[in-house]
């Protein structure tokens, strides 16, 4: 198992490496740069030289790249241009924000989609599985930023029952955390479900049909112990590949939701920084975010291995 | 010694206002306490005021911080954080008394030491630092007293340090050093910093200790008698239009700016809701390519001029939200005057045509640079580029992102013809403001040759060299006549900045910034 981890570690340094070049290139290939929107449209051409000057931005590329990848290697990931602050601390004020969010909108996910795949392949061809389809199509077809400012106008306008947007913590008032978050959650969460909800059927379906099942049934194991013993433990190895995949698509998802309800995340950091061409802040955020993302696919494939001894066979 | 400006300056009242006690009441607050929520389209990054022009920063921070002169109602120079300003007979000196009594957010009386260290730093990162440019020097002979000593004459000084785009601001001595961008938030205002989440919101407390400015009555401009009615205010960060009303109806928010113009019809039934439209909000514009072909010709600049027809290109820019505006002045502003109004809104094909013809204009390329960051810069090219096909020219939209238009702008270049943007608070700032805009060296402003007008050079003289206010804005009236006759810009109209509040929210008017000194809630 161990050896598992260590060989996706090593496989990831390449893989941050490849990101940060990427980044650093594409961010001083677009025109744009920050000292546009720090001069402001009637700052003087002087006035921009001045501010590139003190940003570095007037030395060479490849000087800008060599200082930077010194600075990460010391855990200095730099200063955001626009905000004056260690890149590093407004990616940690920023993450906790998206990742309780995502998190809240996996367990959604997981809740609905797993729960209503699983009784859609259980009663196929039946008025469950009929319902649990087409709710997972309406997740899959609907835009999550119209979905969301539906819930807005329904749910906060007309019933006013929760909030049409802002952020509470989460460990400041819980209860003020869950009644910002839920809708913002449940926007980004649906189109998951419909993913979630059709694979988690299929896959059902084509493990019940399976002879191990049959046999299980033979032997006389209820139903329960053959779909939770033997069915669902053979269908979550592809389920869990696929939630890997759904946790970076809530995170990268969560850039629209964000914006939409008033979230400050790292998807609305990002798209600022972006905009506002804060080269520091688009690639530290970008590096974290993408080290985070590339851990949880390491927890992914080890749990993939914990689950499949194949996998650990094959390891050896 | 004389008061400051005074006659000369053409912008004294509220300055001779600083020097006289005032005589009636000074107002107080109906009612007080409550949490005003004010939801604003783009985010806060930084307080610093004095290294931001960002108008989302100065929303906030210029609550926090004052200035020792800022601009009245109507954008006249008033003393603020100054008691009195005064100008020396050899207009090579101004001394400016300190406001008695006032203190900073942490405690701490304000001193003259306090503003030394404060133009110190402002003279180091400062991002108008420019505005410092002829002075020489500056001293606090005691402790409520700051001298400025000048290289040379200015007679537009204080009009320069007045300006609101990034203020020096007047901070505690012990924060002369912070980096840019991270100036502690601690100054003299009406409102404290309480809490600031970027990204979210920034939340001001009243505070307790502060001093107003006694010598006005009631809230003036960005300055006058401020008073803290509510026990807080928050200024939360909600991009999302759809979302910002849906606040507002909710009650959740108790003002919101940028209504988008779809929704005003539905707000003005609602009679919890009060709109607030800030008219001459700003100005839309396209600034001609003078270096490139065939931009660069007289006649077919004045060719396009004769095309267009502002009504449609602002319509469709501001969903009807606009006003027509001979020239580069808001109508309500001293300097506003319509000269050059025949070159403005023609829509005459055959005008056009001739000028094409006389242009030899023979079909090449016509490039607008314009963006979707800002809806009302990309309809607005969307509209031109039609129009201007309808007389046969090949126009062509270059459409992208704002900070990729932005450089390309300020690069110049040949790969555009017309460089769509808006300007709002440089107008605002008077006729200063603008001039600036088409004159070399500048970000937009591309001459032929690099060679600056020579008329505009000599009017802008008269701008900034006259004392008489009258010279002054003579210079000005032959400068707009040269700009808009050789369609060096192409000013389309101004448009209306729609905000509202709750229908309890009482006393708020609009302003360039949401002032929320001296506003109330009603119950």
């Amino acid at each position: 198992m161990a050896r598992i981890a260590l060989r996706r570690l090593a496989s990831a340094i390449p893989v941050l490496l490849i990101v940060s070049l990427i980044t650093f290139g594409m961010m001083r290939l677009i025109p744009g740069d920050p000292s546009a929107v720090i001069g402001g449209i009637s700052a003087t051409q002087e006035q921009l030289a001045q501010i590139r000057h003190e940003l570095g931005l007037d030395q060479p590329m490849y000087i800008q790249l060599l200082k930077w990848y010194a600075g990460v290697l010391h855990g200095d990931f730099g200063r955001s241009l626009l905000m004056g602050q260690p890149v590093m601390q407004v990616t940690m004020q920023r993450l906790p924000v998206t990742l309780a969010l995502s998190a809240y909108a996996l367990v959604l996910t997981l809740l609905l989609g797993l729960v209503g795949g699983i009784f859609a392949a259980l009663r196929q061809n039946s008025w469950v599985d009929q319902a649990a389809m087409m709710f997972s199509m309406f997740g899959i077809s609907v835009p999550s930023f119209f979905l969301g400012l539906l819930m807005i106008f329904f749910f906060a306008v007309y019933l006013g029952w929760l909030p049409t947007g802002g952020y509470i913590p989460l460990w400041q008032d819980p209860w003020g955390w869950l009644r910002t978050s839920t809708m913002p959650a449940i926007s980004l969460a649906l189109l998951q479900v419909g993913l979630l909800a059709r694979i988690t059927r299929s896959t059902m379906l084509e493990v019940l049909r399976q002879d191990y099942i049959r046999t299980a049934r033979a032997k006389g194991l209820t139903r329960r112990q053959v779909v939770a013993k033997h069915a669902l433990a053979n269908a979550l190895i592809p389920i869990t590949t696929v939630i890997g995949i759904v946790i970076s698509l809530l995170i990268s998802g969560s850039v629209v939701i964000e914006t939409l309800f008033s979230l400050p995340g790292i998807g609305q950091l990002l798209t600022q920084a972006v905009l506002n061409r804060d080269y520091p802040m688009v690639q530290g955020g970008l590096l974290l975010v993408t080290a985070f993302l590339v851990f949880v696919n390491i927890v992914v494939d080890v749990c993939y291995a914990l689950l499949d001894p194949r996998v650990r066979y094959e390891s050896h | 010694m004389r008061p400051a400006g005074l006659a000369s300056f053409g912008l004294i009242m509220g300055l001779t206002l600083a020097a006289a006690p005032a005589i009636a009441a000074p107002f107080s607050c109906p009612r007080k306490g409550g949490d005003f929520t004010f939801g604003q389209e783009a985010n806060v990054n930084s307080l610093d005021m004095m290294t931001s022009s960002s108008i989302s920063t100065r929303n906030a921070a210029l609550n926090i911080f004052e200035t020792l002169v800022t601009r009245d109602e109507n954008y006249n120079v008033i003393a603020d954080l100054a008691d009195s300003v005064t100008e020396a007979p050899d207009h090579l000196s101004y001394t400016f008394k300190l406001r008695p009594g006032a203190t900073f957010h942490n405690g701490k009386p304000l001193t003259s030491a306090d503003v030394v260290a404060s133009y110190d730093r402002y003279r180091r990162v400062g991002l108008a630092r420019n505005i410092l440019a002829k002075v020489d020097g500056w001293e606090a002979p005691d402790a409520a007293t700051f001298v400025i000593r000048m290289k040379e004459v200015q007679p537009i000084f204080l009009e320069l340090l007045s300006s609101f785009l990034a203020p020096p601001v007047i901070v505690p001595a012990e924060f002369k050093d912070d980096s840019p961008q991270q100036l502690h938030a601690v100054g003299t205002g009406p409102w404290q910093l309480a809490e600031f989440m970027p990204g979210s919101h920034v939340r001001l407390r009243r505070f307790e200790g502060y001093v107003p400015n006694r010598n006005f009555e009631n809230r003036n401009g960005f300055g006058g008698y401020k008073q803290a009615c509510f026990d807080t205010v928050t200024f939360r960060i909600v991009p999302e239009p759809g979302a910002r009303v849906a606040g507002l109806r909710t009650g959740e928010l108790q003002g919101v700016e940028d209504i988008p113009t779809k929704s005003v019809a539905e707000l003005k039934g609602d009679k919890n809701i009060t709109l607030v439209p800030m008219q001459n909000w700003w100005m839309q514009f396209a600034w001609p390519n003078l270096s490139v072909p065939p931009t660069d010709n007289l006649a077919f600049r004045k060719a396009v001029q004769a095309a267009l027809d502002m009504d449609e290109i602002m319509d469709a820019a501001t969903d009807g939200n606009y006003r027509l505006n001979v020239g580069l002045q808001y109508p309500n502003q001293p300097a506003y005057t319509d000269v050059g109004k025949e070159t403005y809104n023609q829509h005459d094909a055959a005008l056009a045509k001739k000028y094409l013809m006389e242009a030899g204009y023979k079909g090449a390329p016509v490039v607008l640079l314009t963006n979707k960051d800002y809806g009302s810069m990309y309809n607005a090219a969307l509209v031109m580029a039609e129009q201007l096909k309808a007389v046969g020219v090949n126009a062509q939209l270059k459409v992208v992102d704002w900070p990729t238009s932005t450089q390309m702008g300020t690069l110049g270049g040949s790969d555009f013809n017309y460089f769509f943007t808006g300007v709002g608070s440089e107008i605002a700032l008077g006729s200063l403001g603008i001039i600036q805009d088409v004159l070399a060296p500048n970000n937009m402003f591309h001459p032929k040759d690099g060679k600056d007008d020579p008329g505009l050079i000599a009017a802008y003289a008269d701008m900034t060299q006259k004392f008489s206010p009258a010279e002054r804005q003579a210079g000005w009236v032959r400068a707009q006549k040269i700009i808009l006759e050789q369609a060096y810009a192409l000013p389309f109209g101004a448009l209306t900045k729609m905000q509202g509040v709750r229908a309890n929210v009482q006393g708020f008017t609009p302003f360039r910034i949401p002032r929320p000194s001296n506003v109330w809630f009603a119950n």
